[in-house]
């Protein structure tokens, strides 16, 4: 028992290295976001909040915001859309080819995003639609739509089968029962799949950089800054990108618990 | 034509219409965004470039070319061995820590555990990197700490080292949550059946929990492999480029005359040597199970 | 009848406007167009990075209402793929590496330009004047704004300047895996052909001596620790994972130097490598008269002292009046890159002597070649 007692220790102690090594690089980031030191070193600088204010003053910066905050929102409604009829076709129909169906759905991850990023924008300059914001968000809509489909799908796997067919023989039509009973079922992962498919859409950055052209998003800046005058500014809009981020989760985090509560409630 | 046969048929037809609302969505977008990129990508691998511009043609010179040139047949064996080494490593790495989270601790510790581990998703990739190149310059952070105990001081960028450190910055959270999420399935009383006839802790590892768990792990590793394999900011930020991987060999490609056919080419050959490696992966994932 | 009023007035009013308004200098014309509309117009820059950032472009920015919104690239031949993927008229203004003038003329991806809107009595050096590629058949197609040099860049610590004075410290056995590169070919080939003993010759390389550069560069792989973009350069030089930098000069260590760090760069006695910028209009660019004025201004005393001082990186002041009024308002900048006249490291001097020779693309290979032997040397 008391080697049990160690072994156990030390795996917590292990665990506790690991979480060291994942979060290392975000805490030394927000550090260094606040640091005097164009270029970070030990020993710090003072504490500064100059490349927050040089972010700030930049319009450029502003700009990309928006541009990201366009793309992030067209970009979850989307992929929530698709990604919804998505699960739910998986969810209802069995027919022939749904493999290739499913396959086609859920294999963008398996691309690397430099390959995607070739591919699309060759693809889109081609097409005459390169270089503009609707390039960026149909790029990302691809990207995000198997996340969207995988939370949504997770849900309606906790429907119970048979509501939707009490509902159809109490005589409602299926576009009534779509509307009045998984909707609603299903509402919780819709909105976390909005809140996590805009958080996905608003850090990525290899697709982005290839098709965006001139309309830079935040993380192409970022990109940028660290090709370019490499300074600290990337530290502070990591952070701020961050918290942003943190929000999208967490909100989405929460809505799956509570329902899953409810759920359990009921 | 009796009104029943028209109202069934018409219910018929709306059923149709509704199954293919949700169908096709998918079907339209992904063919004009996913499958139409990339089928243009092999079209494009045999176009040709004059003066800065691709001319439409079909010609075997990028694929000659590119397979006559020894640093590309380097750079694909080096980035296999890479990609190959990170999801050996990763997986080494996250699998006492999986288990420690799947066994150790209570359910709320892991499910808080495994939002923290999610979080690394929703930070800047680029951002961890460029910290990363902080805290392990010649002049960084650990290298100030060693000097304390009068070691080093350690050159960790630009070497293999570097960018292993950037490829598990990407993955290991990823694979200890796949793992986590299979090695937890587990039921917990074919574990104490294993200790109960006697299987030492090893043992019970190496023969109940790893292949119990085997369908995770092999995802978990899956992903590993094709982050690592396609992620081009490690190996040039932290690795310097030195040598260059394939992802960087299509950035060089694409930026130096326009050579996209020739990028396309290396493109390809990625995406056979990640498609092989994940089905094969998979079906072995998935085989013993349905035996 | 009233129609015919308003057409007939037009053009008169029109033509005043066009006449007044070409005699007016680019500053009086400024105020004109802030009166016109509120919301500035928009300006598409491609160039190196660093020359779209506010210490550059902001003053002219909000004095003239204009927003530039620049895309970097880094190198020639990325400027030119960046150009060939993009729709005609997609940039207004083009800053190009002098040598790639000639290229982005042969593609038609820029207009001429009226050599009458440009100072060129001013000029430091008289090549600036007729900088090679920038005139073909007597027009104008691009105007240099600035240049600096390339030689040895190191770090004092571990280099001495007695060592700098010829590339061989590259292969210093104390450098080992210390030596970095800036990952484009032509610079730090150009360097290896110097030390070659090509001297004015060193883009013009028949088979024999192209291999011999070849070989030359290919001896120095073991002690190369790496191959860096513009950041990457900056960060590990200043961080001391580079000690020695080829095919890079005061571009960089300028901006480490000002910040403190014990690093320099001098033209070896086998000579130094000219990077020279020029700005062009693009074709079809519908603001070709918003651009001039820009680069007028950019020529301007106040706009080379800019360029002196870019953030980004330093590039020498060509004009006297230039030159000037950077030794009145930054005496220290000037003495620092040696922009004083008489200075023995006058980069004007240094031309003179016949020390500096401007970047040009290889000769008697294709550039296509040069970047396949980049590939295959960063492999190796």
């Amino acid at each position: 028992m008391n080697s049990e007692r160690i072994s156990s220790w030390i795996l917590k102690g292990y665990l506790v290295l690991i979480f060291l090594f994942v979060f290392a690089p975000i805490i030394a980031s927000v550090v260094f976001s606040f640091n005097s030191q164009r270029f970070p070193t030990i020993p710090l600088g003072s504490f500064s909040l100059e490349w927050y204010e040089k972010i700030f003053n930049d319009a450029d910066i502003w700009t990309a915001a928006r541009t990201s905050v366009i793309v992030a929102i067209c970009t979850s409604i989307l992929s929530t859309c698709i990604g919804f009829a998505t699960a739910y076709t998986d969810y209802r129909y069995q027919f022939r080819f749904k493999g290739v169906f499913l396959a086609l759905a859920l294999l963008p991850p398996t691309v690397p995003l430099i390959i995607l990023a070739l591919a699309m924008l060759a693809w889109f300059s081609k097409i005459g639609i390169s270089g503009q914001i609707s390039s960026i968000i149909f790029a990302h809509t691809v990207l995000c739509t198997p996340f969207a489909m995988a939370i949504i799908r997770l849900r309606l796997s906790q429907m119970d089968e048979n509501l939707e067919a009490a509902a159809w023989n109490l005589g409602a039509s299926q576009w009534a029962t779509m509307r009045t009973v998984i909707i609603p079922f299903t509402r919780p992962a819709i909105i976390a799949s909005l809140c996590l498919t805009a958080a996905v859409s608003f850090d990525e950055f290899a697709v982005a950089w290839f098709v965006s052209g001139l309309n830079k998003t935040i993380p192409v800046v970022i990109l940028e800054i660290v090709q370019g005058n490499i300074d600290p500014q990337v530290n502070a809009i990591g952070t701020l990108v961050f918290v942003i981020s943190m929000t999208l989760v967490i909100i989405a985090q929460v809505l799956i618990m509570t329902s899953q509560k409810r759920d359990s409630i009921n | 034509m009796s009104q029943t046969d028209t109202a069934i048929r018409k219910s018929k037809s709306s059923q149709r219409l509704y199954a293919l609302t949700w169908r096709l969505p998918i079907i339209v977008w992904q063919v004009l965004f996913f499958v139409g990129p990339l089928l243009f990508l092999i079209a494009m691998s045999f176009f040709l470039v004059k003066n800065y511009r691709m001319h439409e043609a079909f010609e075997m010179v990028n694929w000659q070319k590119m397979f006559s040139r020894d640093y590309f047949r380097d750079s694909y064996f080096f980035t296999l061995g890479l990609a190959i080494g990170a999801t050996v490593l990763c997986s080494v790495i996250a699998f006492p820590a999986a288990f420690a989270l799947s066994f150790k601790v209570s359910a709320n510790t892991r499910r808080w555990a495994l939002f923290f581990l999610i979080i690394p998703f929703f930070t800047s990739y680029l951002v961890r990197t460029f910290s990363w190149y902080v805290i392990l310059a010649e002049s960084g952070v650990v290298n100030s700490l060693l000097q304390f105990i009068g070691l080093g001081p350690f050159t960790m960028l630009n070497t293999v080292f570097g960018t292993m450190v950037g490829y598990l910055t990407l993955t290991l959270p990823l694979v200890i949550v796949l793992q986590t999420f299979s090695m937890s399935q587990i039921d917990k009383s074919y574990i104490e059946a294993a200790y109960n006839l006697g299987c030492g802790r090893i043992r019970t590892i190496t023969s109940v929990i790893i292949p119990l768990a085997k369908t995770g792990l092999v995802i978990g590793a899956v992903f590993c492999f094709i982050l690592a394999f396609g992620d081009f900011v490690s190996p040039y930020y932290l690795g310097g480029s030195k040598p260059p991987t394939l992802s960087i060999l299509i950035i060089d490609t694409t930026k130096s005359g326009q050579q996209w056919p020739r990028a396309a080419v290396v493109a390809i050959v990625m995406m056979l040597t990640l498609f092989t490696v994940a089905f094969a992966s998979i079906a072995y994932a998935y085989r013993k199970r349905q035996r | 009848m009233k129609d015919k009023l308003i057409s007939d007035k037009l053009p008169t009013s029109r033509r005043k406007f066009l006449k007044y308004g070409a005699g007016a200098s680019a500053i009086m014309a400024a105020p004109y167009i802030t009166r016109v509309s509120a919301e500035p117009t928009t300006i598409n820059m491609l160039a190196w990075y660093g020359h779209g950032e506010p210490d550059i472009v902001g003053e002219y920015e909000e004095a003239n209402n204009v927003k530039f919104q620049a895309k970097y690239y880094a190198g020639g031949d990325n400027m030119m793929a960046l150009i060939a993927q993009s729709p005609p008229g997609t940039y207004d203004i083009i800053l190009s590496d002098g040598e790639f003038v000639q290229q982005l003329n042969a593609a038609g991806y820029i207009d001429e330009l009226d050599a009458g809107d440009y100072n060129f009595d001013d000029m430091l050096h008289e090549d600036f004047t007729q900088f090679p590629g920038h005139w073909a058949d007597g027009k104008l197609h691009s105007v240099m704004v600035r240049a600096g040099h390339l030689g040895v860049s190191y770090n004092k610590n571990f280099v001495t300047a007695e060592e700098a004075k010829s590339y061989k410290c590259f292969w210093k056995p104390e450098l080992k895996g210390k030596v970095g590169h800036f990952d484009w070919h032509l610079p730090s080939l150009g360097q290896m052909s110097l030390l070659n003993g090509n001297g004015a010759g060193l883009w013009d390389l028949d088979d024999a001596a192209w291999q011999k550069v070849q070989d030359t560069t290919l001896s120095l792989r073991p002690q190369v620790g790496g191959f860096f973009d513009y950041g990457g350069t900056f960060n590990s030089l200043k961080n001391g994972e580079m000690h020695a930098m080829c095919g890079i000069g005061d571009w960089i260590t300028g901006v480490l130097e000002k910040d403190g760090a014990p690093v320099a760069s001098v033209i070896p006695d086998e000579g130094g490598i000219q990077w020279t910028e020029s700005y062009c209009i693009g074709k079809g660019s519908e603001k070709a008269d918003l651009v001039k004025a820009f680069i007028q201004y950019m020529l301007s005393p106040q706009g080379q002292v800019k360029s002196a001082q870019m953030a980004a990186y330093p590039g020498i002041a060509i004009t006297k009046a230039g030159r000037k009024l950077l030794n009145e308002v930054d005496a220290k900048e000037a003495q620092r890159t040696g922009q004083v006249d008489g200075l023995e490291n006058d980069p004007i001097t240094l031309i003179n002597e016949g020390r500096i020779h401007y970047r040009n693309i290889p000769v008697q290979q294709s550039l296509e070649d040069w970047n396949d032997f980049w590939s295959e040397y960063k492999n190796a």
